[in-house]
């Protein structure tokens, strides 16, 4: 009998999860009302789920290195409130203003990742400290009145009002986010960079003998996420039409979740772009069904956390039986 | 079929921290030959592979390759040179395929992107020639580990390497795995790749190999060419005749069989098969060797016997009396267990003397109202210290920079202070000083003369005759020889697990 790949296996199960919650949100909805099944919910669902989705695709790459990023949510922030200073402060052009953004993004990803490849500082601690240091550079460069009061900065340009819509219900950041991904998925399975970052993230030392370059690896990956999250930013101030200081406060968890949930093994070496897609779809719609059905929105988080442990528990678990499973096998057969 | 010498290293001489490990030694493979190494634990065989593989730096000597002389100075020097070393710690990336592991960080391109289609043509061409049983696209997460061993070779081959070095390919391998090892290296042997094969297993040598280089105490005791690879001899060769015929390898054994038994070990059998159907018993006061290769089983079967791993079937008996498999109950029926890794399961480091010998007593510690007494926790490291003479004798010191003598000391030292019934220790003086070993020795006779019974797993001959006054042989999961009342030596315990008793003497 052939044995089903692991990674099908784990993408069946989480594509799994996902129809059984829509399921589930339909049925609990009620089908007539059609509050939960319908096309512009579901199209409202995508669009929550774009975010997460494109910074997920840096967070994806990290984590595959067995890496961990907890600093996206700040930086989100800090290209928020750059991109605002420009706006308020000068008459440069609005392709500037983006410019400005990516190029934050790029450097708070560099810095992310020169602490953690060069020296060598264990990813948890490296992106809880620039976590803050972020979030602190916001609130300094934070737009204030006359009174020296932090005030939310409105973005009213039309440029931009016009890329936080779509063509109808079809929302700019879902293309970016298909773009994204489609670019995302074909770096990870088709070039050398994609095939060493697993390989980075199985081991290291294998990594090292194979001659790649294991921390130039590491730091491509924050530098992308960087991107991303700027990508994110982006699209974030242009549907709010304003910048704050709040933009993206407990945002790190989303990508994380949606990689998780997506089949993205925190132990490194495993998962893709398509099943952290999957994650977010799933988070997202998590989170609407929720509001949808009324129930009290801190529930939310709890569900969302204890979804996270079990899946974590489920892959660790069905890691390594799958594993012992195929050293069985493979002694059994003696490999005709 | 053997050609010319494809490798040389002469003179070799390397020491660690002055003590002498490789002392002018001489190693030559010829172009297509399986040229395979052996020695006793210690004699220097991974040293010598080290040096070659450019992981050690040599003291002294020269190495050449093709008859050029050569600095090897990092692993990527000798894979430069076509020398491919499988690890014994397998590197292969799960998540990849089999083609991508293979052609890892060298992958063929199409513009930016992998030319896939490539790459697994180039390493169906690679399966096909030495017929490996492996397809390109296959996800290594599905392969067993002889699989995985076989990805490793073939990414050797890959890299047009000339010389494969084998450590003890074969340790983590079922029997048909290992058949199927056997057959491609003979396949790779006719296609003219040259093998150092390492291993303790002499079967597989006496099978395999073209010519035989054996050391003893890091020096060339012998080159056997393949007529001359007899079991008898070579485990001759290996221990030494002269050290074999002197005092301390040969013991004349005596166990007391009307003394009570106190283990009973009835039909232990592991889940994963590493060792099955063991029984025996120990009796008061008696210490009992487990001799055998490692990978026999000896370690797994006395981890069961304390409860850290659990046996699939069977049962353990102390003084007649069930045991729970479990550390904890093992611990309060009076087990010890002093483990094989020292460092990560023998003790904590960082902590003192005293926080070390009372983590296992803290039962019997008193406490002041919920919190434990310090000063009875002190009052027992000073016991374990007085009792068998830990040096610094200062108990608040950490173990974790002692010598490793005084680190075993402390080991075995929280054992004694509860009422000892059995006694495991797994390698006990690995890494220590002659001095200390004598000490532990005689810790353990004392310990035996109370009335504690005792289980030695070593894989030191001449310590196994020293300490025991009866001996088991594992061989591949089994009991396969009891040495009990007779006089024994170092050659007849080897030849007993390497399968070879009959023609040994």
């Amino acid at each position: 009998m052939k044995r089903m790949n692991q990674t099908t296996m784990r993408r069946l199960i989480s594509i799994g999860m996902l129809l059984i919650l829509i399921l589930l949100f339909t049925i609990l909805a009620g089908a007539g009302k059609g509050k939960f099944l319908n096309f512009d919910n579901l199209i409202e669902v995508v669009r929550d789920a774009s975010i997460p989705t494109i910074i997920g695709v840096g967070v994806t790459y990290i984590i595959i290195t067995a890496g961990i990023d907890l600093s996206t949510g700040s930086m989100m922030a800090l290209v928020g409130m750059t991109m605002a200073n420009i706006y308020a402060y000068t008459l440069l052009p609005f392709s500037v203003m983006i410019i400005a953004g990516l190029i934050v993004g790029l450097l708070c990803g560099l810095f992310n990742g020169i602490i953690v490849a060069k020296f060598n500082v264990p990813e948890f601690i490296a992106t809880l400290a620039t976590m803050s240091i972020f979030r602190a550079l916001t609130y300094i460069i934070a737009i204030k009145d006359q009174n020296g009061v932090i005030k939310s900065q409105p973005m009213n340009h039309s440029q931009y009002a016009w890329l936080g819509g779509g063509i109808g219900k079809f929302y700019f950041v879902i293309m970016a986010m298909i773009v994204v991904v489609i670019i995302g998925q074909i770096v990870l399975k088709h070039t050398r960079y994609g095939t060493n970052l697993y390989a980075v993230g199985a081991s290291k030392k294998a990594a090292t003998l194979s001659g790649i370059n294991v921390a130039k690896t590491r730091m491509i990956a924050y530098v992308i996420t960087g991107l991303m999250v700027a990508i994110g930013a982006v699209f974030t101030t242009a549907r709010l039409q304003s910048a704050t200081t709040a933009i993206g406060m407990d945002f790190e968890f989303n990508p994380i979740a949606a990689a998780v949930v997506g089949g993205v093994a925190l132990s490194g070496g495993s998962g893709d772009v398509i099943g952290t897609l999957i994650g977010a779809l799933f988070m997202a719609t998590l989170e609407n069904g929720v509001r949808k059905l009324s129930i009290n929105t801190a529930f939310q988080y709890v569900i969302k956390g204890a979804i996270i442990i079990g899946v974590v528990i489920f892959d660790a678990t069905y890691k390594a039986r799958m594993d012992r499973k195929a050293k069985e096998q493979g002694a059994k057969e003696g490999l005709e | 079929m053997a050609g010319n010498t494809i490798l040389e290293a002469k003179g070799i001489y390397k020491s660690f921290s002055g003590v002498p490990v490789l002392q002018n030694v001489n190693f030559e493979v010829k172009a297509g030959e399986v040229h395979a190494l052996m020695g006793e634990n210690g004699a220097g065989k991974s040293t010598l592979i080290k040096i070659i593989t450019g992981v050690y730096t040599k003291d002294d000597g020269q190495i050449y390759w093709e008859g050029k002389p050569v600095e090897i100075n990092s692993y990527q020097d000798c894979q430069k040179l076509g020398v491919a070393c499988i690890y014994q710690e397998l590197s292969v990336i799960p998540p990849l395929t089999v083609a991508q592991n293979v052609y890892l960080g060298r992958e063929p391109r199409k513009g930016p992107f992998i030319d896939f289609a490539k790459m697994n043509q180039m390493t169906q061409e690679l399966i096909d020639r030495y017929q490996f049983p492996l397809k390109p696209t296959t996800v290594v997460d599905n392969l067993g580990i002889g699989q995985r061993q076989l990805i490793e070779i073939l990414k050797g081959l890959s890299q047009d390497s000339k010389l494969l070095i084998m450590d003890e390919p074969t340790a983590s391998l079922s029997g048909k795995e290992a058949e199927m090892l056997f057959r491609i290296i003979q396949k790779l042997r006719s296609e003219g790749v040259s093998i150092i094969y390492i291993s303790h297993r002499l079967e597989e040598v006496y099978m395999l190999s073209d010519r035989l280089t054996i050391l003893r105490d890091g020096k060339n005791a012998a080159v056997l060419e393949k007529k001359d690879i007899i079991p008898a001899k070579v485990i001759e060769t290996m221990i030494g005749k002269v050290v074999d015929e002197s005092a301390g390898s040969r013991k004349m054994l005596h166990s007391d069989d009307k003394a009570e038994v106190r283990l009973d070990v009835k039909n232990l059998t592991d889940k994963t098969d590493r060792y099955r159907n063991i029984s025996f018993q120990v009796h008061r006061g008696e210490i009992l060797g487990l001799g055998g290769l490692i990978g026999a089983g000896r370690t797994e079967v006395v981890r069961a016997i304390y409860g850290v791993d659990q046996a699939v079937s069977g049962e353990v008996y102390l003084d007649g009396k069930k045991l729970n498999p479990s550390p904890k109950a093992s611990i309060l029926e009076g087990i010890g267990f002093v483990p094989e890794d020292r460092r990560n399961q023998g003790f904590i480091p960082l902590l003192s003397t005293t926080k070390n010998v009372a983590l296992t007593n803290y039962d019997i510690v008193k406490v002041n109202g919920t919190t434990i007494s310090d000063a009875d926790e002190l009052a027992m490291s000073k016991r374990a210290i007085e009792a068998i003479d830990i040096r610094p004798s200062d108990p608040n010191k950490q173990v974790g920079v002692m010598s490793g003598g005084n680190q075993q000391k402390v080991v075995i030292g929280k054992w004694l202070m509860r009422d000892l019934k059995l006694l495991i220790v797994d390698e006990p003086t690995a890494g220590i000083d002659v001095g200390a070993k004598d000490e532990i020795y005689s810790i353990l006779e004392d310990l035996a003369k109370q009335g504690v019974a005792i289980i030695v797993v070593t894989s030191d001959l001449q310590e196994l005759l020293r300490v025991s006054h009866r001996i088991l042989v594992m061989r591949k999961g089994d009991i396969v020889k009891e040495f009990k009342n007779v006089e024994v030596t170092q050659s007849m315990v080897l030849s007993a697990g390497q399968g070879v008793e009959e023609e040994a003497k």
